[in-house]
């Protein structure tokens, strides 16, 4: 085997691990979604057990500042993790609906 | 509404204005800037009247949208926006530099695709353009390679380092056409196929929208707001002459739409001279025209045997009259106060 390629051998399985580690994160962040949504049909029906309103836009807006403030803490582009914040709080919107 | 803040206004400022404005249900863009960063609330502005957002801190002052467009509006942005393109985000649309797309209407092989894109980089062009599917006014007409032509497009990029541009017509191929572009065109025929749009607001990719045959400024703003407003603020317009009265030439080439554009959006404006002319003998007078006038950019048909194309041969300009033309165009990008790329080093002998 030529130096490059030796080289390359380890890189390329190095590669192949951190993309099997990204698979994983990526399951684990699908699997925590889905309990966001099943957590926020759940707050739907206690709100409507309370009586109170089903949305609450300053509620998500304080929680988009949150997600900003731990993404800059993060190191993460804030912008960025507003705007996946956003359409998270729409699939959770759209779970708390349910039932009405 | 747009709300300037205070020079050096803080994070913690920003986040309470913000959180103050999408408390009431809207929602806001922050747009950074050397001088100023501009915070721009999207939703129904009526709500906003009671807001008091004068006496938050950080505010300076506000100042409503009184166009259709928004997102779109110069004002929106505390600067010029500048799309960055390709895998390294190394080539600029929208900056001091001038942006040259050149490249083939069709991809007709890949053997002529390799020679386009060596003289495009010999000339000191930025990104290869190249057609995989075609939209033609007959169903007759060679329609594009399709998936084949974008494969080839990736493949030539991989050599050479050109970041590709090529249109995309239809939702179902978004997702095909983005696995291969750096930058996804929308031609005018499709200019307000508002589901594309819409579509294509939802992709990572700088988008260039293409001014429609019989479309007024404000309907390509519009369209241009309908990708912006799905998320995707990467957009780069582009003028490529209007239907009128006159025959001599394929398009009249709109050159006042340039600085109108300019004064209205803050997004980069390209010009391609020759969908606008129609003939090859037109494509360097109307670039100049357009540089003078201000466009960021050209987007221009090139190919290794104009007579032998499969569509769109009479303007395309030969790849030796292209390297002419890119010589011919330097002067007066200078002229502007805009810069040119030099072709490589050791390409230029090429050129």
């Amino acid at each position: 085997m030529s130096a490059p390629d030796a080289a390359a051998a380890p890189a390329g399985e190095r590669l192949r691990a951190i993309r099997e580690r990204i698979e994983q994160v990526d399951r684990e962040i699908i699997g925590l979604i889905g309990e966001r949504v099943h957590l926020a049909r759940e707050v739907g029906a206690v709100k409507r057990t309370l009586g109170m309103p089903t949305l609450d836009p300053a509620r998500e807006a304080a929680v988009v500042r949150r997600a900003g403030e731990l993404a800059r803490e993060a190191g993460v582009g804030d912008e960025d993790v507003r705007y996946i914040f956003w359409h998270l709080i729409g699939l959770s919107r759209r779970a708390q609906l349910e039932g009405e | 509404m747009i709300i300037i803040t205070r020079p050096h206004v803080s994070d913690a400022e920003l986040d309470q204005i913000r959180e103050h404005i999408e408390t009431l249900g809207l929602r806001t863009h922050l747009s950074r800037g050397e001088a100023r960063t501009i915070i721009g609330c999207i939703g129904d502005e009526a709500l906003l009247q009671e807001a008091a957002l004068l006496s938050l801190s950080g505010v300076e002052s506000i100042t409503p949208v009184m166009k259709p467009y928004k997102l779109a509006w110069r004002e929106f942005a505390a600067g010029p926006t500048v799309v960055k393109v390709g895998d390294r985000k190394a080539t600029s649309i929208g900056g001091r530099a001038l942006a040259v797309i050149a490249g083939p209407c069709s991809v007709e092989g890949r053997d002529m695709l390799r020679q386009t894109a060596a003289a495009v980089r010999g000339a000191g062009a930025g990104l290869l353009r190249g057609g995989a599917f075609k939209p033609r006014s007959s169903p007759y007409a060679f329609q594009g390679l399709g998936e084949a032509g974008l494969r080839m497009l990736a493949e030539v990029r991989a050599e050479t380092g050109l970041p590709i541009v090529t249109e995309v017509m239809d939702t179902r191929q978004v997702e095909l056409v983005a696995e291969h572009a750096d930058v996804l065109q929308v031609g005018a025929r499709n200019m307000q196929n508002f589901s594309l749009l819409s579509e294509l607001g939802r992709v990572q990719r700088p988008v260039l929208l293409k001014r429609g045959l019989s479309a007024t400024i404000q309907e390509l703003l519009m369209a241009a707001e309908y990708i912006m407003s799905h998320g995707n603020h990467d957009v780069i317009l582009c003028e490529r002459g209007i239907r009128t009265f006159e025959t001599a030439t394929r398009n009249t080439l709109d050159v006042a739409a340039i600085p109108v554009l300019k004064a209205e959006t803050h997004l980069p404006v390209l010009v391609d001279p020759s969908h606008a002319g129609g003939r090859a003998s037109l494509v360097a007078p109307l670039s100049f025209a357009a540089i003078a006038a201000g466009a960021d950019g050209l987007m221009v048909e090139i190919h290794p045997d104009p007579q032998r194309a499969l569509s769109d041969g009479d303007q395309s300009l030969t790849l030796d009259a292209f390297a002419a033309f890119m010589r011919a165009l330097r002067p007066f990008a200078h002229a502007a106060g805009r810069e040119l790329a030099e072709p490589p080093a050791g390409l230029r002998e090429a050129a």
